[in-house]
This record gives C-alpha cells, sequence and structure tokens, in this order.
C-alpha cells in the first residue's frame, strides 16, 4: 500500500511537471575553458570544455590525428530548472552561444540573421559538441534557450531564438565566436 | 534615465550612437558567463573587456550600454556589431569602483 502511494505520487509529479509552464532560470554553473585542438596531419579540428584550473596544452596521438593544442577560452557551462516544477534539463553537451557576424553571403545562418533582424528577432547558435565532434543541441533544449532568454528581454517585440550550429554553412570557415572570456589570462595591470 | 543622458551626466565618450533607451540598474563584471547569467534587460554594463563578443551578450540580455573602463581601446568590429545591434559602448579613463561611485551619484541603483 505505501508502495502503491510512492508510485502515485511520482506519477502525480511527473504529470505536474509535465503540465507546468515551465519558467527556466540558469542552475549549476560550472566554470572552466573552452579548448580547441587541431591536427597538424590532416588539418580537423575539435573543441572540447576543460573543468582542468590551467587549460591542457598536451599534444598527443589518438588513432590517425596528431592532436595539438590551437587556443582556449574560460568560459562556463550550465543547466537549466524550472523555477516552478523543478525540472532541471543539463545542457552539458552545449558548447557556449554563438552570434553570426555576416561573414559569408551563401551562410544560412546569415541569410536567416538578416531577415530576422529587421523584425528585431536575434539568432543565437547554440554550438554543441559530443566527444569534440560538433553535433546539433536538441529541439526541446533550443525551445528552452529561447524560452529563458526572450523571457528576460525588456525591449518590446525583441525576440531571441536559439538555432542549431548546423545552420552554418561550414564550421570551418564561420568566423563568428562563442561567447566565451577571449583573452581573460592576458589581462595584465597596466604600469 | 536614458543611455544619452548617462554618457552627458558622467562625462563619458561616446564611441556609437547614445540612444534614448532606458537604464535601469547596472552590473560590474570582465566575465561573458556572469553577463548572461546575471546582468537584467535594462542594465548599463561595466567592463574592461573589449572584444566583439561583449556585444553579443549584451544583446542576449538586453544591455542597452557598455562601459569600457580604463581607457580600453575598443576595436572597429565592436564598434560595427555594437551598431548593428543598437548598443552604445561609451569609453572613459576611470576604473570600475570610480565608475560605480558615479553611476550611483547620478541615481542609477543597483537591480534586485
Amino acid at each position: 500500500m505505501i508502495r502503491l502511494t510512492y508510485v502515485e505520487s511520482i506519477r502525480e509529479n511527473t504529470m505536474a511537471r509535465d503540465r507546468c509552464k515551465h519558467q527556466w532560470r540558469m542552475t549549476n554553473p560550472r566554470d572552466g575553458f573552452i579548448v580547441t585542438e587541431k591536427c597538424y596531419h590532416c588539418k580537423a579540428s575539435r573543441v572540447y570544455f576543460s573543468y582542468e584550473d590551467v587549460p591542457p596544452k598536451d599534444e598527443y596521438k589518438e588513432d590517425a590525428h596528431y592532436w595539438n593544442y590551437a587556443g582556449s577560452a574560460q568560459s562556463a557551462k550550465f543547466d537549466m530548472e524550472c523555477a516552478k516544477c523543478g525540472k532541471v534539463v543539463t545542457f552539458e553537451e552545449l558548447m557556449g552561444l554563438m552570434q553570426c557576424v555576416q561573414c559569408d553571403a551563401a551562410c544560412y545562418l546569415n541569410t536567416l540573421s538578416k531577415i530576422c533582424e529587421s523584425q528585431n528577432v536575434w539568432l543565437y547558435a547554440a554550438l554543441s559538441y559530443k566527444a569534440g565532434e560538433e553535433i546539433d543541441l536538441p529541439e526541446e533544449k533550443l525551445e528552452i534557450l529561447t524560452a529563458h532568454f526572450t523571457g528576460r528581454l525588456r525591449t518590446p517585440g525583441k525576440k531571441i531564438i536559439a538555432v542549431p550550429g548546423s545552420l552554418r554553412k561550414s564550421p570551418d570557415t564561420c568566423k563568428g565566436e562563442m561567447l566565451k572570456d577571449v583573452g581573460m589570462l592576458s589581462l595584465t595591470p597596466e604600469t | 534615465m536614458t543611455v544619452k543622458d548617462l554618457g552627458s551626466k558622467l562625462n563619458l565618450k561616446a564611441l556609437n550612437d547614445a540612444t534614448d533607451t532606458e537604464v535601469e540598474g547596472a552590473f560590474i563584471s570582465d566575465m561573458l558567463s556572469d553577463v548572461m547569467a546575471g546582468a537584467k534587460a535594462g542594465n548599463v554594463w561595466v567592463t574592461v573587456q573589449t572584444h566583439k563578443n561583449i556585444i553579443a551578450a549584451a544583446n542576449l540580455v538586453d544591455v542597452p550600454a557598455i562601459i569600457v573602463v580604463r581607457d580600453k581601446q575598443v576595436p572597429e568590429d565592436t564598434l560595427q556589431m555594437a551598431d548593428r545591434v543598437g548598443v552604445t559602448v561609451f569609453a572613459t579613463n576611470l576604473d570600475s569602483f570610480q565608475i560605480a561611485v558615479k553611476l550611483y551619484e547620478a541615481g542609477i541603483k543597483p537591480t534586485t
């Protein structure tokens, strides 16, 4: 009987969460570094997030690749939590958001950005990676980011939309940069 | 207070067009992740960062103006991006603490 009540309460909670009109907020912030590596043989590149205090700069061989450190920037990861029902959605694969810099007229993200910007709608590509390879963030998570950032706006009519990174013509030629702390470690006091 | 009024009142150098957007509160940080998580729409953002990423971050959280402190040189591509999204960039030789005091004296109070 007790067991049945427990199961029913879980089911009730789950149903309540499904009905909830979520109000997303950031949670579980995790500091670290976005590290870019390049293979000097085949010119392939990959990106990963390091939680170490100092970004790793070791060269190493893995399968057919010879990975070399190509740069890093301080950043943070986060998850999203509903302030109403407590549901937490993890964003471990999300490396960062990127706004199009309109570098390539033939890029779909560029074309779409220009159309949207004229209506005060701003696209941010949610660049995501799994095992160093770029993947698209699932639609549900894109919607959560869109709801969260648009919900924080004050300007009437303005909207933020998170879109998949695959809208870019090519990650290799795209000049857009993720929102990360470029040059933070080189900030030095003036003499 | 509008962005334009803020510039005149604090004697800031506007590096692009100062808008008539209302400013409410301020946020001081040099980390973009901090701004993404903590800045509120309408805040003026005080930072030493000048990379064009700051404009993308400001636009994301609806920050209408950025004050770049300690005479840091703001690159042209940052200003072009600022024009595109309608964010005003100010420059000053003061540091973050001095600007914080001036903002408070000008009536910009912390937002909760």
